[in-house]
């Protein structure tokens, strides 16, 4: 019958495309700049001490009660805290706290908004009515007050409240934003294909819009870290939220309360975890960058 | 109003100005290094004459509508080359005020689907004042008048489209607003990119009538560039077939469709379906448009897909990229075994 | 309607597609209070026999994409009847219908945003696959040889293409790809609107072949839905054509007959907008220069066309024409005044 193979007219004939895994496109994409790489350092920096910091030292931290606030020494590299406690300990042993919050809030937010935002965009109608007047309750709640009423219940003394709060008083508006890119991409061709070859609602959200929708998911993932950072460091550094644990935010508020603004003495205890945050969100922003082309086959070719 | 080229005349008729593109090379930086998209191409538009430029996805026949105006995007740029307008002098070489002031000023271009060319939360006519702005008109009381009047010259009621956006106009009246706002200024110059491609027969009928009228009435030199034989065959005088960023032949439009000499030119009018006759007479060409990339760097372009290379492989086909050779007075074909004098059809077995 | 279905059953294995009478009306965008529609299909009747062609053709926004949409199942209608052999779809129930929906594919007119561009070929196939081998109770080994035999029936060579994402192959393969995922499920009909208005000349009638050519080789009938003729005539020389107007079926008939021999104003614009390849061709005798409706406003009395038509009298304004014999028994048209006239280009 017919054989008119349409091939292209040059190069070689027959040879498949080479298919990579998730983490070599990762790594392919992350080298290709350096900035990306720097990110990706940083980042990894932080989660190893944010796994490993809190092992290093003892339950309750040594103070040394002849430097307080002191500024950076050769025992104290960053000086130590009003008690006398090292900061660079202090720090450390505070990352794990804030980053647990943040991640678990994230993926909470993540989880939820995008599983909200692609059914109620794919189904629309009535699924889309119902899960978008959540959405729009869970936008509308005063997250501020909330935290507030519940601390009277919680001492928040664990990572994972923290985050599961933020989280669930966090994920409205990237359910609406992903229910609207939903809603566009369910226009598109392969979507109605997919539906004419009569593939199940599960396939169509899992297999055909998600991964359409994952570089933007991730993003979301990556930068909600950074924002739940400053919104725990925030509640912390407002004294709203009593300081059960020891995290950035704790460090933070106990250094303004203790005078370093006024007197400039025991800086580092200040700078410490705002430089650290800042770092992070640095890292976060640098590997961004490189989601979109993870994601994107096409963009990862040269 | 800055229009320097005075149509020429030319038995007391009004024409357009004459264009000579000589040796045109543009090229784009890519990752595998710089690589031609229009690789020395030489053509000639007579003054008033419409020539139709045709070629596929990856002909270079839109980077060449571009370079018309030298406005060739990065990372693409005209390497070598000239482009000669009469009374305008080498548009390759203007730059800052004095080529923004060409471009819409003595060359109209009108873009690709103008549908998407308008500003989408402008009116038309607030369009047509920011034209006027930047080229500097001084009685836009005129410009506005000559607005209406080329668009109720093209069935339109000028007053109702001025007013409008972009979203309340039709494909065909988007169309005709792109042949205005190119017009308006009084280029002499009209260079269309892609005019009827998403526009349905009876639109494309009606807009190919227009731009015979209006170059006609108005004494233009018209660029018509189009992936679609039937537009040419149509509008223009003169065709030029572009393939791979070649242009592999040029003569007139009824010459060329009677008799097509490349094998390329032949390939591309035996694919239309027609209406009449044997339906098996059109037959697909083999393979696919290369692209950027996949041109070949030596030898014929189109070997590959050549039902005369397949049939008899020349070796000056693989070594040597052909030149266009003027084969009858005005005709112009980049061939090997034409330039030879071989005859253009060779016994093919069917079974394409 | 109940009497005809029960015939029907009974001449069932080979009826093909039947429509009869499909209505669809768009409630207008942004005029909710006013309530002011757009009929996208006023009644229309068609029959697609198995293994056959039938074509649709006329301007953009006359209709003709919203009854592909229809018999693809992406869209539902008002009104009428529509059957695919023999078992009359409006009556029964949604689950019950899809299945039969599911045996008539579309392909779609932009063959990359019909591809997800996340996905390689590989998987793009094997995902209906293996929801068929699931219902048709096939061995796991099946998809992939399935998947082979294919692509090699829309001219594609598997090892090349199946470890590909789309955006690595031209539009031509693209679009082949788009008609293997289509005939994964041993479709009934194809269903295919504008499908080689995006793809480079030089490869279309390389799909448009393919198309005429599955029709012998799987038995699918194909629904060609197109503002070109020439196209429809390449693919279903043998089929009917159907002309459409604002949702109104005005000329339909063999479509040889009706590109020979057009009586229907609108039909003969229709063929005498397509260019004519001057030095090869000369224009017909009678060739029309058509009229685009530039007004947006377009009563709904009489002949739709009316408007437009240059032929048009005061009984055309007023009074709206069925579709009525001409001549050849299979030829209907929606005209009071049909006139046969030379407007199709000839050769020179």
């Amino acid at each position: 019958m017919s054989t008119t193979v349409d091939l292209p007219v040059s190069g070689p004939a027959v040879v498949p495309a080479r298919r990579t895994g998730f983490w070599r496109n990762l790594w392919k994409v992350l080298k290709r700049k350096p900035s990306r790489m720097v990110g990706a350092a940083i980042v990894a920096v932080f989660v190893l001490t944010g796994i490993v910091g809190p092992w290093l030292y003892p339950d309750n931290l040594p103070r040394d009660s002849d430097q307080i606030l002191a500024g950076p020494s050769a025992s104290h590299l960053l000086g130590t805290d009003f008690e006398g406690t090292d900061v660079l300990a202090l720090l450390i042993t505070g990352t794990r706290y804030v980053l647990v919050a943040a991640a678990f809030a994230a993926l909470i937010t993540v989880l939820i908004g995008t599983a909200f935002g692609l059914y109620a965009g794919y189904r629309r109608g009535a699924p889309d009515s119902v899960l978008m007047r959540i959405t729009d309750f869970v936008l509308t709640i005063p997250g501020f007050p909330l935290l507030l009423v519940l601390s009277t219940v919680w001492k928040f003394s664990s990572a994972l409240q923290m985050g599961l709060v933020l989280g669930l008083t966090g994920w409205g508006g990237l359910a609406r934003s992903v229910r609207s890119a939903t809603l566009s991409l369910r226009e598109r061709g392969f979507v109605e294909a997919a539906r004419g070859l009569g593939m199940p609602t599960r396939h169509i959200v899992t297999r055909e819009l998600l991964p359409n929708i994952a570089p933007y998911v991730a993003m979301n993932l990556l930068i909600g870290v950074t924002t739940f950072i400053y919104s725990q460091v925030g509640l912390f550094y407002l004294g709203v939220l009593p300081f059960t644990s020891n995290n950035w935010g704790v460090m933070i508020q106990l250094a303004v309360t203790n005078g370093v603004t006024q007197t400039g003495a025991g800086l580092g205890y200040l700078m410490a975890p705002l430089v650290s945050i800042l770092l992070l969100t640095l890292g976060v922003v640098l590997l961004v960058d490189a989601l979109d082309e993870v994601f994107n086959p096409r963009l990862r070719e040269d | 109003m800055t229009a320097v080229t005075q149509p020429s005349e030319v038995d007391g008729k009004k024409v357009g100005p004459a264009v000579r593109i000589s040796d045109l090379t543009v090229a784009y930086r890519t990752p595998a290094g710089e690589l031609p998209a229009v690789s020395r191409i030489n053509l000639e538009l007579a003054p008033g004459s419409i020539t139709g430029l045709v070629g596929e996805s990856g002909s270079g026949k839109s980077t060449m509508a571009l370079a018309m105006l030298n406005a060739v995007q990065k990372p693409g740029r005209i390497t070598d080359g000239s482009i000669e307008i009469d009374g305008l002098g080498d548009v390759v070489s203007l730059a800052g005020k004095r080529l923004r002031e060409a471009r819409g000023g003595e060359i109209g271009y009108v873009f690709q689907a103008a549908q998407n060319s308008l500003n989408p939360l402008k009116t038309v006519g607030k369009q047509l004042l920011d034209l006027a702005r930047s080229h500097h008109v001084e009685d836009k009381r005129a410009l506005v008048r000559q607005a209406k009047e080329l668009l109720s010259r093209m069935g339109l009621s000028g007053d109702r489209v001025l007013d409008s956006y972009q979203h309340e106009l039709s494909g065909g009246m988007r169309q005709r607003v792109g042949i205005m706002l190119a017009l308006v200024l009084n280029a002499h110059l009209l260079v269309l990119d892609e005019p009827t491609t998403a526009l349905d027969m009876i639109s494309q009928s009606n807009i190919l009538s227009i731009i015979r009228d209006v170059h006609a009435e108005r004494g233009l030199t018209t660029l018509v560039v189009t992936h679609d034989i039937g537009v040419v065959a149509e509008v223009a005088d003169r065709v030029a077939v572009m393939y791979g960023g070649r242009l592999v032949e040029q003569g007139p439009t009824t010459e060329v469709l009677k008799d097509p000499k490349h094998p390329y030119t032949r390939g591309l009018i035996n694919a239309i379906p027609r209406l009449t006759g044997d339906p098996e007479v059109a037959q697909p060409l083999p393979g696919r448009p290369p692209t950027l990339g996949t041109i070949p760097k030596q030898g014929c372009v189109f070997r590959e897909r050549c039902a005369r290379y397949a049939a008899d492989p020349r070796e000056d086909c693989e070594t040597t990229d052909p030149v266009a050779s003027e084969i009858t007075p005005g005709r112009l074909v980049a061939c090997h075994p034409v330039a030879a004098g071989l005859p253009v059809e060779v016994s093919v077995e069917e079974g394409r | 309607m109940s009497e005809s279905t029960v015939d029907d059953v009974v001449s069932a294995a080979g009826d093909g597609i039947r429509g009869r009478g499909i209505v669809k009306t768009f409630k207008a965008r942004g005029n909710v209070l006013a309530g002011s529609t757009v009929q996208a299909l006023r009644g229309v009747d068609f029959h697609i026999p198995p293994g056959g062609a039938a074509s649709f053709i006329g301007e953009s926004g006359c209709g003709k994409t919203t009854l592909g949409r229809i018999l693809a199942g992406l869209e539902d209608y008002d009104a009428g009847t529509l059957s695919v052999n023999g078992v009359d779809l409006t009556s029964l129930s949604r689950r019950k219908r899809d299945p039969y929906f599911r045996r008539i594919q579309m392909i779609h007119q932009d063959p990359y945003s019909a591809l997800n561009p996340t996905r390689t070929v590989d998987a793009i196939l094997t995902d209906p696959l293996t929801l068929r081998a699931r219902q048709t109770g096939r061995p796991k080994s099946w998809i992939a040889k399935r998947q082979r035999e294919v692509l090699s029936l829309v001219g594609l060579e598997p090892d090349y293409v199946l470890s590909r994402y789309p955006h690595q192959l031209s539009g031509g393969m693209r679009q082949r790809v788009v008609i293997a995922r289509a005939l994964t499920v041993d479709p009934e009909a194809l269903v295919a609107d504008e499908a080689v208005s995006m793809i480079d000349v030089s490869l279309r009638l390389g799909i448009l072949r393919l198309l005429r050519e599955l029709r012998e080789t799987v038995g699918v009938s194909v629904l060609f839905i197109t503002h070109d003729v020439a196209t429809a005539r390449y693919i279903g020389a043998d089929g009917d054509l159907y002309v459409i107007y604002r949702g109104q079926i005005i000329e339909r008939g063999p479509t040889e007959t009706i590109i020979a021999n057009p009586v229907h104003p609108y039909t003969q614009c229709l063929l005498s907008a397509i260019p004519v390849l001057h030095g090869l061709e000369v224009p017909g005798a009678d060739r029309l220069t058509p009229t685009e409706p530039l007004a947006d406003t377009q009563s709904d009395a009489g002949c739709l066309f009316a408007a437009r038509c240059p032929f048009a009298t005061d009984r055309c304004r007023t009074e709206r024409p069925d579709l009525a014999h001409h001549g050849d028994p299979e030829q209907l048209h929606a005209c009071f005044y049909p006139e046969q006239r030379r407007v199709v280009a000839v050769s020179a």
